[in-house]
């Protein structure tokens, strides 16, 4: 007996299965859709030990299709107005909802709805993942770093933003759709930092947002309306990224640069499919951030060893995003870049222009800049005070670690 | 040989509040073990059960209509098996995958009356 099931088929089809139910009857209904949903798999998950179906697939669709029903009931039982399923619709039969085409359109609507500037933004990650990509509240803790309470808080706080504003389960379409899709585009962006740049250990939580994040994206990309540039391009950028994940840390889970990750383990697949998207991306006229980030990551998957990076262009680029999207963090990456250079004229202008509070608790990175800066120019005093400063304003362990280690190397040479 | 039967008792999954991914990989773990049981030709027959339950009981024959959540732990199915003894049968069940769940496992000889 074949009883080997497609990774993540229960997760996927949780997604599925409340799109197209909520399609059918609202969401107003979520709460009673999802209930269903969870005991279908429930039942699946016990009733398929003795003997699992021959098509496993079909029968989770056939399973939906049979709850179809039983929601009919339990609304009829719960006397709540029986919802007008022709207006929800367009008057397609049901059973045609089924239909792959007519999932994969549920299934955007509920991407949209998720990323709906109506809810509150940090609202909209915690409900995406439960509702697009069927998260439980304690995985969506554990992947974000957030307590069950606050993702309990969060997925309520989203449901009465959506009852509230009676938000129409829709693909936007015409002048709405560039802004929500916008929305969607960020969404899905956080998400995948979530994973890519999280500090948390186990390296299969952050890869499963990292997946989570480039499936969603791919799903734009197979919508004529939403196989636009900038989604393109973020996708692109997700693979790029994506392909060096695994390097990211080393056996003993630490953290590594750039600098010194094994770029011989970086994932080829994957940089290719960035590259063609990128491709495709570029067919417009006006550059999202997107485009610049990924231009930045695939220049960084260019170079064979880290010495052999173009730093002008990553440079370049990183000036394109800084134009588009002021930021002090990006003035204080091209202040890195430029001390790559070895251009410490314009190192020192791009830090000038930058205090600690821009970047709020994350002064610690202003001053290991400086820091640096001082070190390659020569003037250890100025270091000394700014690692100091590094060391006082660093919360992380690993990190507050790592900068102490940086200065008793410096007072070590000095000796 | 002999035949046994494993009883399953413990948590009913709807109260547990697992996710779809979960139970995937709970299932795949019931699929291992049932396929090393019919590979090793000892597995009889078995059923899952469904979490309602309807409790008959006294000389009143009294009624009553219980859910999993009612009860602290429920019966959750069976395997029969056919092996030489008790210890057979307690090695077949170090496989069972909900231990973790607070799940618990109960073999019990099938008896055989004389013709």
């Amino acid at each position: 007996m074949e009883t080997k099931l497609i990774d993540h088929l229960f997760r996927h089809h949780s997604g599925k299965m409340v799109s197209i139910l909520t399609r059918i009857f609202g969401l107003k209904h979520l709460d009673i859709i999802e209930d269903a949903v969870q005991d279908t798999f429930i039942k699946a998950s016990v009733g398929w030990r003795i003997q699992q179906p021959e098509n496993p697939e079909a029968w989770l669709t056939q399973a939906a299709k049979n709850r179809v029903l039983d929601i009919f009931r339990q609304l009829k039982t719960a006397k709540n107005h029986l919802p007008n399923i022709n207006q929800g619709t367009d008057s397609i039969a049901i059973n045609d909802l089924f239909l792959d085409t007519e999932i994969a359109d549920a299934q955007l609507r509920m991407i949209f709805t998720a990323c709906h500037p109506k809810l509150d933004p940090r609202d909209r990650i915690s409900f995406a993942l439960k509702t697009v990509s069927g998260f439980s509240i304690k995985e969506i803790s554990s992947a974000l770093l957030t307590k069950e309470e606050t993702v309990k808080k969060r997925l309520t706080r989203a449901r009465k933003a959506i009852l509230k504003s009676d938000l129409k389960f829709k693909i936007p379409q015409g002048k709405a759709l560039p802004e929500r899709l916008e929305s969607v585009l960020e969404v899905l962006y956080l998400i995948f930092n979530e994973g890519f740049h999280s500090n948390k250990k186990e390296l299969l939580v952050r890869k499963e947002l990292c997946t989570e994040a480039l499936r969603l994206c791919k799903m734009l990309l197979t919508n004529k309306l939403t196989q636009l540039p900038e989604a393109y391009a973020l996708t692109a950028l997700m693979c790029f990224h994506s392909a060096r994940l695994e390097t990211k840390t080393n056996a003993n889970n630490e953290l590594l640069d750039l600098k010194h990750q094994d770029r011989s383990l970086w994932y080829f697949p994957l940089i290719q499919l960035g590259n063609s998207l990128m491709h495709k991306a570029v067919n417009t006229s006006e550059f999202s951030c997107y485009h610049y980030e990924a231009a930045i990551a695939s220049e960084h998957l260019k170079a064979k060893r880290f010495e052999d990076t173009d730093w002008d262009k990553i440079l370049y680029w990183y000036q394109c995003l800084h134009t588009l999207q002021p930021m002090p963090s990006h003035i204080l990456t091209m202040a890195v870049v430029c001390l790559q250079k070895q251009n410490y004229m314009m190192t020192k202008r791009y830090l000038d222009q930058l205090n600690p509070a821009d970047f709020e608790q994350r002064s610690y990175l202003f001053f290991g800049c400086l820091f640096d800066y001082y070190i390659v120019t020569n003037n250890t005093k100025k270091a000394i005070v700014n690692i100091d400063l590094a060391i006082a304003n660093v919360n992380n362990a690993l990190e507050k670690a790592y900068l102490e280690n940086k200065k008793r190397m410096l007072l070590k040479g000095n000796n | 040989m002999k035949e046994f039967m494993m009883i399953f008792t413990s948590t009913d999954y709807s109260d547990l509040g697992l996710s779809p991914e979960e139970l995937q990989s709970r299932m795949g773990k019931w699929f291992t073990w049932n396929d090393k049981m019919e590979q090793a030709g000892v597995l009889r027959g078995g059923n899952a059960l469904t979490p309602q339950i309807r409790r008959v009981s006294g000389s009143n024959r009294t009624v009553t209509d219980l859910t999993s959540v009612e009860v602290k732990e429920i019966v959750g199915g069976y395997y029969i098996v056919e092996t030489s003894d008790f210890d057979a049968v307690q090695k077949i069940a170090e496989d069972y995958p909900d231990y973790d769940l607070g799940g618990t496992v109960e073999i019990r000889e099938i008896m055989v009356f004389d013709r």
